[in-house]
């Protein structure tokens, strides 16, 4: 981009100038780990939340079921933005007062446990009757059926969605920005504010999440591959 | 609390407060339908160049590949940054409504290229030699083999994407597009109490989302995908 310089220079009066920015690409590198911390900590939370959920979906009868079908139809059916707006600006009417950390992690796991409810949902539902019966046949206890058939099968079936799941989170992080967490997005609103270099901040911004996401796919394609024998392309 | 709200609702869900959500409620759907549209044509137009029996031109292919995964890879808020300093740095003098709807268009189109190439990958190869047989050419084969057999599996996942698409208009209100988010935004400082404001916007998207989201699901029993060749 540099080379072309003076052209763009005399065509539209704004030359990209990566000279004032690359100082702080450290800065927003940091930053990039507090999104990957973001992502893990409202994974793991949404995870707990789904298996809660889907659980009570699966084995559970009537109207037990209601409030955890209510609770996904409307977290799947509702922006996020608007999810944490609420958390944030209404509960403090409840006498709830959340940090912006706070606020953002709840909501980010709340959002992300209706997405992950629907998955977890589907593996139960994939266990076949017929399996634990074969495993019975085969005089297998009870625990050796878990460790043996359910849990290896549960595992392929859930992997990929959990592992897509999981980068989508990562780039749904960047909300946090915008109640002021200095993660990566809000690190490159920072830094704007002081150098004015906007196109060139975002666009780094953009490449770390690029290469973020790229390196996670390529991680759980390759652990999938390994422990689970998942068959997946990164592309 | 519940008296102040009590006394508050009447004001908040007054005639001209009526109108401006109702305005703000256009501008999403506008974004989103528009968004979607387009972005599915440029999609469609994206998984066609990256199919290889039908565009055999590899640069097309790759070319195409790395629009899809890049574009699937940034966060909606930092593609909207950079769509709309982009605009500046180009010096065009554009309304935030097209700088977000170029943004929704940019992601739409991504996701979409995805969900077509899904849909002419379910269909057999068997087909394709069929076709081939019968001396059809790629745009031939594309409308009376492909197509016919794939827009079933298309057209039901493309109802969750909208709805994703949907949901990401709310981030357009940090450019200050007034559309349901940031009239939300703006209410609450009217002085509204937040519980009022983002509750009827949350029930306002809930609305939108989730007969659409009933339709995709009653159009995927219907068309009833069968995994036959």
């Amino acid at each position: 981009m540099g080379g072309d310089a003076p052209q763009h220079a005399a065509a539209m009066s704004y030359t990209l100038q990566f000279g004032q920015v690359v100082g702080y690409i450290p800065d927003l590198l940091w930053g990039a780990l507090i999104s990957l911390e973001l992502a893990f900590l409202g994974f793991v939370f949404g995870f707990g939340i789904g298996l809660f959920n889907a659980s009570v979906l699966h084995f559970g009868r009537g109207w037990v079921t209601w409030p955890s079908k209510a609770y996904v139809v409307f977290f799947l059916n509702t922006p996020l933005l608007v999810q944490i707006f609420f958390i944030y600006f209404a509960l403090p009417d409840f006498g709830i007062t959340l940090t912006s950390w706070q606020a953002v992690v709840i909501g980010l796991a709340l959002n992300a446990g209706a997405y992950l409810t629907e998955i977890q949902r589907a593996g139960f539902q994939s266990i076949h009757a017929a399996e634990i019966e074969a495993a019975e046949t085969l005089g297998f206890t009870r625990i050796q059926t878990i460790q043996h058939v359910i849990l290896p099968h549960i595992c392929k079936v859930l992997f990929p969605p959990l592992s897509n799941q999981y980068i989508i989170l990562t780039m749904t992080t960047s909300i946090a920005a915008i109640f002021g967490v200095e993660e990566l997005t809000g690190r490159t609103y920072n830094a704007n504010a002081i150098t004015f270099r906007a196109f060139e901040l975002f666009s780094i911004a953009a490449v770390i999440y690029i290469a973020l996401t790229l390196i996670a796919s390529a991680l759980l394609v390759f652990v999938g591959r390994r422990l689970f024998r998942i068959d997946a392309k990164v592309f | 609390m519940w008296e102040q709200l009590a006394e508050e609702a009447p004001r908040f869900f007054g005639y001209y407060n009526m109108i401006f959500i109702a305005q703000a409620f256009g501008q999403t759907l506008a974004l989103s339908v528009l968004g979607a549209l387009a972005g599915f044509v440029l999609g469609a137009f994206l998984a066609v160049l990256r199919h290889p029996r039908l565009v055999p031109f590899a640069p097309g292919r790759w070319l195409a590949i790395s629009y899809v995964e890049i574009f699937r890879r940034i966060p909606f808020l930092v593609k909207l940054m950079c769509v709309f300093f982009a605009y500046q740095l180009a010096g065009a003098k554009v309304s935030m409504f097209t700088v977000a709807l170029t943004t929704v268009i940019l992601s739409a189109t991504a996701f979409a290229a995805e969900i077509v190439r899904a849909g002419l990958e379910s269909v057999h190869r068997n087909q394709w030699d069929a076709a081939e047989t019968m001396n059809f050419a790629p745009a031939q084969a594309l409308r009376l083999v492909l197509l016919p057999q794939a827009w079933k599996i298309i057209i039901p996942p493309s109802f969750s994407y909208v709805i994703g698409f949907i949901k990401s208009t709310s981030i357009a209100s940090q450019i200050g597009v007034l559309e349901l988010t940031y009239a939300a935004k703006v209410l609450s400082t009217k002085g509204f109490s937040a519980l009022l404001c983002y509750g009827t916007i949350l029930i306002l998207y809930f609305l939108i989302c989730w007969p659409t989201k009933l339709l995709g699901a009653h159009l995927e029993r219907r068309l009833g995908v069968s995994h036959t060749r």
